[in-house]
């Protein structure tokens, strides 16, 4: 009996009515976490557009409306975008450890990443507290509701960033990426670039403008 | 290959070719600083000097979309990523223009413009505009110089 299962060969002996087995996947060719993540950033690039949509509105119907550099601090602002950009750049880095296999390289970017990305939330409820000393508040007027809005749904989206961030790391750190598998940092990473890429236009719109 | 330079690996890519993504992060690193550096300066000259807003905020924009571009492109990788990438992302933009064409009228047909001037308020016991609320809404560092 054991010869005649040692001897058996699926190719020659398998029943003729089994289906050949393909290599073959009937979704899209992508990775479902990245078609998912990237239509989510689809959807959030929307949402922001509405906000700067409604933006523009409110200050193109405004009798006036106050120069921003009156208002903000943009010298501190303008050093709070090199730092999210640093932060970007950090996130590069770690996504390419991931890919080599460099665990300590991971870990390392990683740790930056999250740290520089503290650093702009810090700076932004420094900014905040600061304001709200001196009276500005959402209630105030126009300029300040839009301000906050804008900035506000930024900072979160910031702050939701270094928290996934941290799992990742949590995840590095027990050894779950590998050079092969990764793509949780490819993840984490492309809605960390695309919260980068909102705030070089919330700042520019917002504080420049 | 340098260390800075990375590579569009397989897992990059839809269909598992290998599209050759080869750039360097520093190099992008650098000009999204210079870039930045540009366009504060462009946005501080522009109001010293008194630009019309078309200069102005042209130039501002060309400066950040600039910047997103390259964000999006080497930093997100959509150079080097297929189709369905492409196909997901690419109709925003004209999604986006749909929204801000439709916002227009309420700007250009605005009958009535806010009710009062922003830097003023409304008195909530009298309905009353006031035009000038008071120090509050001067900058911090200003406010800040005062007191010393």
């Amino acid at each position: 009996m054991s010869e005649a299962i040692a001897a058996y060969d699926p190719a020659v002996d398998a029943p003729a009515h089994h289906h050949p087995i393909y290599d073959y996947d009937s979704g899209p060719p992508v990775e479902r976490g990245k078609f998912a993540i990237w239509l989510f950033l689809a959807t959030e690039i929307m949402f922001f557009s509405g906000l700067i949509g409604a933006y523009i509105v409110l200050r193109s119907a405004a009798k006036s409306w106050p120069d921003p550099a009156e208002r903000l601090a943009v010298d501190l602002t303008a050093g709070n975008t090199f730092i999210l950009i640093m932060s970007s750049w950090t996130m590069v880095k770690a996504v390419f450890a991931a890919k080599k296999g460099d665990q300590g390289g991971l870990v390392r970017w990683l740790i930056g990443t999250i740290l520089i990305g503290s650093v702009f939330v810090g700076i932004q409820v420094f900014e905040y507290i600061e304001l709200y000393h001196h009276g500005a508040l959402p209630s105030v007027d126009i300029f300040w509701s839009t301000f906050y809005a804008m900035t506000g749904f930024h900072g979160t989206h910031v702050v939701i960033g270094v928290i996934w961030n941290l799992c990742v790391l949590i995840g590095a750190l027990r050894g779950k990426y590998t050079a092969k598998n990764n793509l949780g940092v490819e993840l984490a990473g492309l809605y960390w670039h695309f919260v980068d890429l909102v705030w070089v236009l919330l700042f520019t719109i917002v504080y420049l403008f | 290959m340098s260390h800075d330079h990375a590579h569009a690996d397989a897992g990059h890519d839809d269909h598992g070719h290998d599209h050759g993504g080869h750039f360097s992060e520093n190099k992008i690193l650098f000009q999204l600083l210079v870039f930045t550096v540009l366009e504060v300066g462009w946005g501080l000259a522009g109001k010293h000097f008194g630009w019309n807003k078309l200069s102005l905020w042209g130039g501002l924009l060309f400066f950040a979309f600039l910047k997103g571009w390259l964000i999006a492109v080497y930093f997100m990788h959509l150079k080097f990523e297929g189709w369905v990438v492409k196909s997901l992302i690419l109709p925003t933009p004209f999604l986006v223009m749909v929204i801000m064409g439709y916002v227009m009228p309420d700007v250009a047909d605005a009958e009535s413009p806010l009710a009062h001037p922003v830097g003023s308020a409304v008195d909530p016991a009298t309905g009353r505009v006031i035009e000038d609320i008071g120090p509050q809404w001067s900058k911090p560092d200003a406010e800040h110089d005062k007191g010393h």
